[in-house]
């Protein structure tokens, strides 16, 4: 696997992970968690915005893996 | 009329009378009742008993007396229960036993405890060794409460520092194969997100004895079948899991790379993801 294909699964499941979260604390009912749910999926979204832009950048340095 | 009408006849009315006082009396349990609630009951059943098989007593006298072995324990319970001193000296004060780990045996002595009594009663709270209590009391009721000192108390969360995730109740959401539409109300979720879960779980509706969904709304069900393993729900630990390798990953990234920007972006957020990690950690568990 190249660094841009490895970068690319990582972000998918970053991806994942904000969804997942987001499923959690729409269903949790309990407000600490919800709480902290929420938070978490926040951060993972800062996370999931940089990576991205990584993503874009090493496709455009790689090419020709794309 | 012969004597056998009379008595049955009494006895439905005399049976009606006494549930209803017992009723009124409380709910406490047998063992919560102190000596002269505990001989009142037994006086009405005894009052009860005598006029229903004897055809010839007066019925009336009886219902008098029920009247008055109701009514003097019921104004007692209630006085008792406004005022303070009044109980102390209805129910009784408790009585240490044991104090600072030091066995009082003057208090002992006074409540007709023998030394093998108490060991007896200290067996009952699991306590083998007098030494291991701090402070030990003989409740009213006759029951001995123990409070063991500190190192030999169960281990507890606050004890390790550890922070849980709180729990609510669970909600029953299928009984019997049938939905129960309130508890999953109570969720916010629908029979749609029942179905949905079922499926994943590939179990048919009707083959659920009992499904039961958390705070975090994860089922968990027993089916009729017992032949069939279910799966144990896996989304939150599945999650973790994913966090922590995601985390790993952007670790590697941040090591591999000789861009020092992207290094430096690799590590700011493998430490948020950190962060995300530690903040839900023990809520997935």
């Amino acid at each position: 696997m190249t660094v841009g294909s490895q970068v690319k699964t990582c972000f998918s499941s970053i991806k994942s992970v904000e969804a997942s979260l987001q499923m959690l604390a729409e269903k949790t009912y309990e407000q600490n968690s919800y709480q902290a749910f929420k938070d978490a999926e926040a951060i993972i979204t800062e996370v999931k915005n940089d990576l991205q832009k990584q993503v874009i950048m090493l496709s455009k340095e790689e090419p020709q893996y794309n | 009329m012969p004597d056998w009408v009379i008595v049955i006849g009494k006895s439905l009315l005399l049976i009606t009378i006494l549930f209803f006082l017992t009723k009124w009396l409380g709910k406490k349990q047998l063992s919560q009742l102190n000596i002269f609630e505990y001989i009142s009951g037994i006086v009405l059943g005894g009052i009860v008993a005598i006029h229903t098989i004897e055809p010839d007593s007066n019925i009336l006298n009886g219902l008098v007396a029920m009247a008055v072995w109701f009514l003097v324990p019921y104004a007692v319970e209630y006085i008792s229960l406004k005022s303070k001193s009044f109980r102390n000296f209805t129910e009784g004060k408790s009585t240490v036993f044991i104090q600072d780990g030091k066995i009082m045996e003057d208090n002992l002595k006074k409540e007709g405890y023998s030394t093998d009594d108490l060991l007896e009663k200290l067996r009952d709270n699991n306590v083998f060794l007098a030494s291991d209590v701090e402070f030990a009391v003989l409740e009213p009721s006759g029951t001995l409460s123990v409070l063991p000192k500190k190192e030999n108390q169960p281990l507890t969360a606050k004890d390790l520092g550890l922070k849980l995730a709180p729990q609510k109740e669970p909600q029953a959401v299928i009984m019997d194969g049938k939905v129960l539409l309130e508890p999953l109300a109570n969720l916010s979720l629908n029979t749609n997100w029942l179905e949905t879960e079922l499926d994943k779980m590939s179990v048919s509706i009707e083959n659920v004895f009992l499904a039961q969904a958390d705070n975090d709304g994860q089922l968990t069900v027993d089916l009729y079948d017992d032949k069939i393993a279910v799966a144990e729900p896996t989304e939150k630990p599945l999650l973790l899991a994913t966090m922590k390798k995601c985390q790993a990953d952007l670790e590697l990234f941040s090591l591999a790379t000789k861009n020092e920007e992207a290094k430096k972006m690799y590590e700011k957020n493998s430490k948020k993801l950190q962060a995300a990690i530690d903040l839900v950690q023990f809520h997935l568990k």
